[in-house]
């Protein structure tokens, strides 16, 4: 792949980019900033739900294992 | 065929299935975008018109293709989702927006950036430019739509028929540049018959095309994790997944 023709572009030149310098390198640092963010925050999201859905089950499972306390609300005359 | 697509619809299979292809997506991309990125900027040769500022092209025209890309991928999630109610389909819909959003994003920023030296300005009410817009705000609305909702089934619905109604944008993003006068060149890769670049120009572009595509099948296996979990927290099989 890359076929004939090729130039090899070296040194300062390749920095400057022929003069397009400021127009170029922002396109892929901004290109590697929208990678980067994407796959932060689908990692984040993904750790995220994986941590609610086992808070969720941690809560089923003390739920499951705590005895039932029916809890009866006193009357105003000071008897259940 | 049936069995397959009802197998599709099944949160653990889902699940399983993008927890799978994730890794494998993103190593792929790796390999595809670096080499794209190395034989783009160091070998491709300069441009007899543009010069170097050309290679913006190479991630220009991928984040291009994959905003259509990623906005087809959920209009027709969206569609399989409402027709056969098959739920998944919303988390894939929902899953697919925030990726296509931010690649339009950078499309628009990227042909900005190229405009300014080729055009002599970063923007122009050009039908291309103009229609790629368009797609930025469908999808900041879809997802708007899906959160406005307290119920999640109705914001689903309401963001799945937008995306459908939405999809008219494509074509017309597409072929804006053949039916009104623009600024934007036409096609010169999707060109039935030869494309109209040199192969050592091509190579590079092609393969961060690639390797964009793929990133996105890894970010979407990300998200569609997420989104699965937090969409059947309840079931059984998301407490067998946790504790494994």
């Amino acid at each position: 792949m890359g076929g004939g023709g090729n130039q090899i572009v070296t040194g300062t030149g390749f920095w400057s980019m022929g003069g397009y310098a400021r127009y170029v390198w922002p396109c892929f640092a901004f290109a590697g900033m929208i990678l980067g963010w994407n796959l932060w925050s689908a990692r984040r999201y993904r750790v995220a739900a994986q941590l609610r859905a086992r808070r969720a089950l941690e809560a089923a499972e003390t739920d499951r294992a705590a005895p039932t306390v029916v809890t009866i609300p006193r009357t105003a005359g000071g008897k259940a | 065929m049936w069995t397959w697509f009802y197998k599709l619809a099944s949160p653990p299979y889902v699940y399983g299935t993008a927890a799978a292809l994730a890794p494998w997506f993103l190593g792929l991309a790796a390999i595809a975008i670096g080499y794209g990125v190395v034989d783009g900027l160091v070998f491709a040769p300069p441009d007899y018109q543009q010069g170097d500022a050309f290679r913006i092209i190479y991630v220009h025209v991928p984040s291009a293709w994959l905003s259509l890309f990623a906005y087809v991928s959920m209009a027709v999630a969206a569609a399989i989702a409402l027709i056969w109610r098959i739920k998944m389909g919303h988390a894939v819909a929902a899953a697919s927006a925030p990726i296509g959003a931010s690649f339009t994003l950078l499309a628009l920023a990227t042909g900005s950036l190229w405009g300014r030296p080729m055009w002599g300005t970063f923007w122009a009410w050009d039908p291309r430019l103009t229609s790629e817009l368009i797609l930025l705000f469908l999808y900041v609305g879809v997802m708007s739509l899906r959160s406005a909702f307290e119920d999640p089934a109705r914001g689903d619905r309401a963001a799945a028929l937008l995306a459908l109604v939405g999809v008219v944008n494509v074509p017309i993003i597409h072929f804006s540049v053949v039916w009104w006068n623009s600024l934007h060149q036409g096609a010169t890769v999707a060109k039935f018959g030869k494309p109209t670049m040199a192969a050592s120009m091509l190579w590079p572009l092609l393969s961060m095309a690639l390797g964009f595509m793929l990133f996105y099948g890894a970010v979407l296996c990300m998200r569609l994790q997420g989104e699965v979990l937090n969409r059947e927290r309840q079931a059984k099989w998301v407490a067998e997944a946790i504790k494994s």
